[in-house]
């Protein structure tokens, strides 16, 4: 009886599919809906996201490592005793061992880049006009890697050479400067420095295209800074930088250290919910296929009862019987949890350009297969009731009956 | 003594319900094998539900049934379809084919359930068996297509393509007009003789009855006669069948 592998129950549920035409249109129309939905909407807020944190950290440190405290302490409770004309800056305000620091966060497989950066406030003179510019020092390699200044490049060349700036789009356009021009950076003590634009940048937010970066060097020279300013780290997993700059500032005990998600919690909290809503209409879209399919396989079940009796009085098993559902079921997941997502990519491409919106969809695999099997799980879930049903029905039934 | 296919003894079934339903009494029969057996009796007399115990489709309440020497009615659900699909085959009624298949295809449906996709030598004797019973140009139709008399054939070639050791029919006649009736009639005593397969009819013509080996009568879930008619011939058989009295102490 048994030996080679019998697989008329392949052959039979997917007979009842083919001749109960109507019927499985619908329901494969109403998976791939399901489906198309689902995928379009995760790989949506996907993309949404993905843009959101890369606008956000693409471009930027994930963590800030800075000096102790910057913050002014008040004075003490007894004011009066103490000696008012005495500075109270007893916090360090700049880096001063920060070779170390980069070394160490350096060995770390992690950790993507360690750049230390020397900033300093100053003024651009050019003719009559006087603009207040922030200045940061950056190194050749990690410096420029983190900002991706090299890819932002708009014209020039993206080097960091004695006598020339980098600038933003932003400022350079404002003093209509080009590259080869000249002009005056001035300090806050009015020392200043002739410098030529040696390449124009574009970050794209408003406040990176006011930078005018020169060599980390040069601004510590110029703004006698004598450590670093901020230690500035880009991390391989964005979303591990809260957890690594926690690891590493129970380790340095003289700096403080800040992720971008410490700055960020707002936009965080918002990307939480907008995830946490996507999920929940997914999880129900899910729910009304399960459904869907449970309730049109159980009136299948209930149309087929007598063919099911015939099959069973001519030797059907029971197991047989409920395999023959749980098989159509898996027939119907699979046609339309594929089609739906075909369907939903079709979506994706059109609504991007229909709207002609900025960021893209997030279209991996993830997002590609996880509706499938989630649809293809919720169908063969959903056919196990009609499954148990055809498993139970006794042939007799159906015979005594008519 | 005769060579028995299948014998039960101290067969009982009682529907359960609101209400107990005992609808078979203590039935002892013998079927012997290759003979065409007739199982006759007013209508709610139980012979269908005999029939169906018989058949294994329906278990029986208590009682033990022999199928060729082997206790059949104690396997449990799985292993009795096995053995229905092997060893029986059954003509109903109404021709309980499948509506999504064709009449080759619904010819096939055993050997599909028995071992898969069937072989071309299953498939040429299901064609054999169509010409046999001149259906072969219906291959292709589906059943909704056929009439009656072809219906009932279609399933009458169902029942033979496994080659089965009994044939259990239930009034197979009853929902055909009298010529084709008469037809269906016919082939299967002739396919009783020809294949020496063994058949049980269910009927409640006495007219088809009489063209059975034997007749047994069933009243009121009761075993009444047991009449071997090519012993007594048809005549003698007749009458007996007139007799309003039971002799089920002719069985021997």
């Amino acid at each position: 009886m048994k030996g080679k592998k019998n697989r008329y129950e392949w052959m039979i549920a997917l007979r009842f599919l083919i001749k109960g035409k109507g019927q499985t249109l619908l329901i494969v129309l109403g998976i791939a809906v399901g489906v198309a939905v689902q995928f379009f909407l995760s790989s949506l807020i996907g993309g949404l996201q993905l843009s959101l944190i890369d606008n956000t950290v693409g471009s930027a440190p994930h963590i800030n490592i800075l000096p102790a405290d910057r913050i002014a302490k008040p004075l003490s409770e007894s004011g009066a005793n103490s000696d008012s004309r005495k500075v109270f800056y007893e916090e360090r305000t700049e880096i001063y061992s920060w070779q170390q620091y980069v070394n160490d966060l350096k060995r770390d497989s992690r950790i993507l880049y360690a750049a230390p950066t020397a900033n300093g406030s100053g003024f651009i003179e050019r003719g009559v006009s006087v603009v207040p510019v922030f200045v940061k020092g950056l190194t050749a390699a990690d410096g420029l890697a983190i900002y991706k200044i090299k890819e932002k490049f708009v014209a020039g060349i993206p080097e960091l050479a004695s006598d020339s700036a980098l600038l933003g789009k932003g400022i350079a356009d404002r003093l209509t400067l080009a590259i080869g021009d000249k002009f005056y950076l001035r300090n806050n003590k009015g020392d200043q420095v002739f410098l030529r634009v040696g390449g124009i940048f574009d970050l794209g937010a408003a406040a990176g295209n006011e930078l005018v970066v020169i060599a980390m060097d040069m601004v510590r020279n110029f703004f006698a800074i004598g450590g670093v300013s901020v230690i500035e780290v880009q991390v391989k997993d964005v979303f591990a930088a809260e957890e690594i700059a926690r690891e590493y500032g129970r380790k340095y005990e003289r700096v403080k250290l800040e992720s971008w998600q410490e700055k960020n919690r707002e936009l965080l909290t918002a990307l939480r919910s907008q995830s946490a809503s996507s999920d929940t209409i997914q999880f129900f879209v899910l729910v009304s296929i399960s459904l869907g399919i449970a309730s049109v396989l159980a009136i299948a079940a209930v149309q087929k009862q007598r063919q099911l009796g015939i099959l069973k009085a001519m030797g059907t098993t029971n197991r047989s019987a409920s395999k023959i559902f749980v098989i159509q079921g898996f027939l119907l997941g699979s046609v339309g949890s594929v089609l739906g997502v075909a369907l939903g990519l079709l979506l994706a491409y059109a609504f991007l350009a229909g709207t002609g919106v900025v960021f893209g969809f997030e279209i991996n695999t993830r997002t590609l297969l996880t509706p499938i099997v989630l649809a293809l799980l919720a169908s063969i879930f959903a056919s196990t009731i009609p499954a148990r049903r055809a498993a139970k029905l006794s042939p007799i039934e159906v015979i005594r009956n008519g | 003594m005769a060579d028995i296919i299948l014998k039960t003894s101290r067969l009982n079934k009682t529907y359960f319900g609101k209400v107990d339903t005992p609808v078979l009494f203590d039935i002892d029969i013998q079927i012997v094998r290759g003979s065409f057996t007739a199982l006759i009796g007013p209508s709610g007399s139980g012979k269908s539900t005999l029939l169906n115990c018989l058949g294994l489709l329906d278990p029986q309440t208590s009682g033990e049934i022999d199928f060729d020497g082997k206790l059949i009615s104690a396997q449990n659900v799985n292993e009795l379809a096995a053995f229905r699909n092997a060893h029986i085959g059954f003509i109903f009624q109404f021709h309980y084919l499948l509506p999504e298949y064709t009449a080759y295809e619904n010819i096939l449906l055993p050997c599909w359930i028995r071992g898969g996709k069937p072989s071309p030598e299953t498939g040429n004797e299901a064609l054999r068996i169509m010409e046999r019973i001149g259906i072969e140009k219906l291959k292709n139709r589906y059943i909704s297509e056929l009439s009656g008399g072809q219906q009932q054939r279609v399933s009458i070639a169902r029942a033979l393509i496994n080659k089965p050791k009994l044939i259990f029919a239930d009034e197979p006649t009853g929902n055909l007009d009298r010529e084709s009736g008469r037809a269906v009639l016919d082939l299967m005593a002739e396919l009783n003789r020809e294949n020496s397969i063994s058949m049980v009819m269910v009927t409640h013509d006495r007219e088809v009855a009489l063209r059975a080996d034997y007749i047994y009568e069933l009243v009121d879930g009761k075993l009444c006669k047991y009449l071997d008619v090519s012993r007594l011939g048809k005549t003698a058989a007749a009458e007996a069948i007139e007799d309003r009295t039971c002799m089920i102490d002719t069985i021997e």
